[in-house]
C-alpha cells in the first residue's frame, strides 16, 4: 500500500510536466458550459408587441401571458412597444385592420428558420387559446401531461449530460499525454526493468487518473448547481456512476499513449472520442428522443448509460434500463482494463 | 567458487539484416569495472540491453548475476541498476521525487529506503538541491541524480552507458571519483563509452567493440603494451609521396596517413630510429613538426580495425 501510496503521490505530481493540458482537461468542459448558458434554448420567448389600441389586440396579449407549461414556466413573455412600423430586429407583431378584419401579423427581422418557427408556434398557440370557444368542433386542442414534478431548464440537462463528458475527457487526455510522454522522455525505460507488477504501476496510473476525473466532474457539477439552482440527489451516486466511466476513459487514454508513444497523437484520440462519445451519447438530448438509429449507436457509448442513470439523480424519475446501463459501464471497465494490461505488457515488459 | 559477474556466450541479435551484435564472448569478473569501448552505432548498447533482458538474443547464452535475463528477467531486473545513455529523469519532479518512485518500483523492502536516498544524495553531492526542480541541474546533476537512482535500490552490477556524456570536466571528474568510489564498496559496473579517456580511467579491463564484434580485450595498459610500438608523426612540406620507399629497412611495421601533409609511422621503438627517420626527411622536405608518442586506446582501435575510433 505504500509503495503504491508513493507512486501515486508521483502520479499528482507530473502534473506540472503539462500544466496547460491538465487545466483544459480539467476545466475545459466547465468552461464550455458556461459559455453555452448563454445562448441554450430557454422555455420562455421574449416577443415584442405593438402596443394594441383595440380590445382585441389587448385579449391577444393577454392570451399570449397564459400560454405555458401546465405545470410551471410560461412560454411567451410579451413587451408592449411602441413600433414606428418599418424597424424589425428579431419579431414583432402588429394587431392591425386588414379588410375591416382585426389581424395579428408577425414581422420577422434577420433571424434563422428555426426561431421563426418557434415565434411562429407560440403565436399560433396564443391565437387558439382566443380561437378554440369559436371553432367548436374545428378546435384544436392540446392536452399535456408533466412527466416530471416541475419544469427543468435545458441547462440543466445539458449540464448533467456533459459530467460524463467531463470526466472522459479528463481522464482519457491525461492518461494519454502521461503515457505517451513516457516514451518521449524516456522515462518508459524505468518501468521496462522494474519489477514491480503491472497492476501496481497501472492501478497508481488510473486512480490518479480516476480521481483527477472526479474532481473535473467535481467542478462543473457545482458549477451547474449554481447556475441552475439544481444538485443532484446523491454526491455518492454521481461518483459511482462516473467511476466506470473515468475508468473506461483512463485505459483509452493509456492505450493511446502504450501504442502511438507520442503525445499529440494520443490527445487527439483522446479529445476525439470525448466529443465524438458525447456528441452520439445523449449530451444534447436523451436518446430516445432522436430515433432508433441515434438510439442504436448511441447505447453503444458509456455517455448515454451514465447519463441516464444520472438523469434520476436529477430529475427523480428513472429513464432506460438501469441494470443494463449498470452492466455495461462495468463490463467496458473490466475490458478496458483486460485491454491496457495487455498493451502495457506488449509496449513495456516484453522482450524485443 | 565462480566469480563471474556476467558471461556472454557467442551472443548474436539482429535487427532486420543488420548483425547489430555478432557472436560476442566476454566474462565480466565480480567486483570489477568493466569497460564496452567502440564507435557509436558499434553495438555497445545493444550488449546492454541483452545484458538487462530488454532485448532478446537470437543465439547464444547469458548469464548476469547467475540468471538467464531472458528467462530470468525479474531475478536479474532486482539485482541490477541502469543509466541509460539518455538521462531518463523526470524533469519536473525533485531529485527526492525520482527517487521515491524508484523505491517505489524497485527496493524489496522500503524500510530504510530514506536513509539511503539521504546517504546517496549527499554521495552525489546533491543533497542542498534535493527538493529543486531536475529541470534545473546541470547535465552532471542529472547524470549523479540517474546514477543515485540505479543504486537506490542497492544492485550488485550496475550498467552505465555513456557515463559522462554531455558532462562538463568537472562534472565528468566527479562522476569518475563517484564510481570509483562505488566500485572500492564491492559494486560491478559495465561501462559503455566512447571517450577513450574515460575508459582508461574508470576500467579496469574492457573490450573494445566494433561492427557488434569484439575486437580485442584486456587491461587498458595491457591492450597498448600489446601493441608493441611507438608512434611518431612526422609534418613535412611537401607530403612524402612515397613512405614505403623513403623508410625502407628502417623497422617501420605500419604507416597511414591521417592528413595530406601527415604521416603517421607504427615503429618499434622510436627513440632509436627518429635521427635516421629526421636525416632522410629532411634531405628532400622540410619538417615541419614530429611527435613520438605511445600508444593510445585509439591506436589500438585503429590497429585492429584500420580505422580511427571516432570515425
Amino acid at each position: 500500500m505504500a509503495r503504491f501510496r508513493m507512486l501515486l503521490v508521483n502520479e499528482f505530481k507530473l502534473f506540472r510536466t503539462g500544466i496547460p493540458i491538465h487545466l483544459v482537461a480539467i476545466l475545459q468542459p466547465t468552461v464550455m458550459y458556461l459559455l453555452l448558458t448563454v445562448i441554450l434554448v430557454h422555455p420562455t420567448f421574449d416577443m415584442y408587441v405593438d402596443r394594441p389600441s383595440t380590445e382585441e389586440g389587448r385579449a391577444l396579449v393577454s392570451a399570449m401571458r397564459e400560454v405555458g407549461s401546465p405545470i410551471g414556466a410560461p412560454y411567451i413573455n410579451p413587451i408592449l412597444i411602441d413600433w414606428d412600423g418599418a424597424s424589425v430586429s428579431r419579431q414583432v407583431i402588429a394587431v392591425e385592420e386588414r379588410d375591416g378584419v382585426t389581424t395579428a401579423v408577425q414581422h420577422y427581422g434577420l433571424i434563422d428558420s428555426n426561431l421563426v418557427k418557434n415565434f411562429r408556434n407560440r403565436l399560433t398557440a396564443a391565437a387558439l387559446r382566443l380561437w378554440n370557444a369559436d371553432l367548436g368542433a374545428r378546435a384544436v386542442t392540446v392536452e399535456e401531461y408533466a412527466w416530471l414534478p416541475q419544469d427543468v431548464p435545458y441547462s440543466l440537462y445539458f449540464g448533467m449530460a456533459l459530467l460524463p463528458m467531463t470526466a472522459f475527457l479528463a481522464a482519457s487526455i491525461m492518461g494519454a499525454i502521461l503515457t505517451a510522454q513516457e516514451f518521449e522522455f524516456r522515462t518508459i525505460v524505468e518501468y521496462q526493468l522494474a519489477p514491480a507488477s503491472i497492476s501496481l504501476v497501472l492501478g497508481a496510473r488510473l486512480a490518479r487518473l480516476v480521481l483527477s476525473a472526479l474532481i473535473a466532474a467535481a467542478i462543473l457539477l457545482v458549477t451547474v448547481g449554481l447556475v441552475t439552482g439544481y444538485w443532484p440527489g446523491s454526491l455518492l451516486e454521481v461518483a459511482l456512476i462516473l467511476l466506470p466511466v473515468a475508468v473506461i476513459a483512463g485505459c483509452l487514454g493509456v492505450l493511446a499513449g502504450l501504442l502511438t508513444r507520442k503525445s499529440i497523437p494520443a490527445f487527439l484520440v483522446g479529445l476525439v472520442g470525448s466529443f465524438v462519445g458525447w456528441v452520439l451519447g445523449s449530451g444534447f438530448g436523451l436518446a430516445a428522443g432522436f430515433g432508433h438509429s441515434y438510439e442504436f449507436i448511441s447505447r453503444l457509448t458509456p455517455f448515454t448509460h451514465a447519463t441516464e442513470l444520472l438523469f434520476s439523480n436529477y430529475y427523480g424519475a428513472e429513464i432506460g434500463h438501469p441494470l443494463a446501463s449498470i452492466l455495461y459501464l462495468s463490463l467496458g471497465g473490466v475490458v478496458m482494463l483486460v485491454l491496457a494490461g495487455l498493451a502495457y505488457r506488449w509496449r513495456v515488459m516484453r522482450q524485443e | 567458487m565462480d566469480r563471474s559477474a556476467i558471461v556472454v556466450d557467442g551472443v548474436t541479435r539482429r535487427f532486420g539484416d543488420l548483425v547489430a551484435v555478432d557472436n560476442l564472448s566476454f566474462i565480466v569478473q565480480s567486483g570489477e569495472i568493466f569497460g564496452l569501448l567502440g564507435p557509436n552505432g558499434a553495438g555497445k548498447t545493444t550488449t546492454i540491453n541483452l545484458l538487462t533482458g530488454m532485448l532478446r538474443r537470437d543465439t547464444g547464452q547469458v548469464s548476469v548475476l547467475g540468471y538467464d535475463p531472458q528467462t530470468q528477467a525479474r531475478q536479474v531486473r532486482q539485482r541490477i541498476g541502469y543509466v541509460p545513455q539518455e538521462t531518463n529523469v523526470y524533469l519536473d519532479l525533485s531529485a527526492v521525487d525520482n527517487l521515491w518512485h524508484h523505491a517505489a518500483l524497485y527496493c524489496q523492502d522500503l524500510n530504510g529506503v530514506k536513509d539511503r536516498m539521504a546517504e546517496l544524495l549527499q554521495l552525489m553531492n546533491l543533497w542542498e538541491r534535493r527538493k529543486d526542480r531536475v529541470r534545473t541541474f546541470s547535465g552532471g546533476m542529472k547524470r549523479r541524480l540517474a546514477l543515485a537512482r540505479a543504486l537506490l535500490h542497492d544492485p550488485e552490477l550496475i550498467f552505465f552507458d555513456e557515463p559522462t556524456l554531455g558532462v562538463d570536466v568537472q562534472g565528468r571528474h566527479d562522476l569518475w571519483q563517484h564510481i570509483e568510489a562505488l566500485q572500492a564498496e564491492g559494486k560491478n559496473f559495465v561501462v559503455c563509452t566512447n571517450n577513450m579517456t574515460e575508459a582508461e580511467v574508470l576500467c579496469g579491463r574492457l573490450m573494445i567493440i566494433d561492427y557488434g564484434q569484439a575486437v580485442i580485450q584486456g587491461t587498458p595498459e595491457g591492450l597498448k603494451a600489446d601493441l608493441g610500438r611507438d608512434i611518431v608523426m612526422l609534418r613535412t612540406t611537401p607530403p612524402v609521396e612515397d613512405p614505403a620507399d623513403l623508410f625502407a629497412a628502417m623497422g617501420v611495421q605500419a604507416v597511414t596517413r591521417p592528413t595530406v601533409d601527415q604521416l603517421r609511422l607504427e615503429v618499434k621503438d622510436a627513440e632509436s630510429i627518429v635521427g635516421e627517420l629526421v636525416f632522410r626527411v629532411t634531405a628532400d622536405h622540410r619538417l615541419e613538426s614530429v611527435q613520438i608518442a605511445r600508444p593510445t586506446l585509439d591506436d589500438v582501435f585503429l590497429h585492429h580495425t584500420g580505422r580511427a575510433l571516432r570515425e
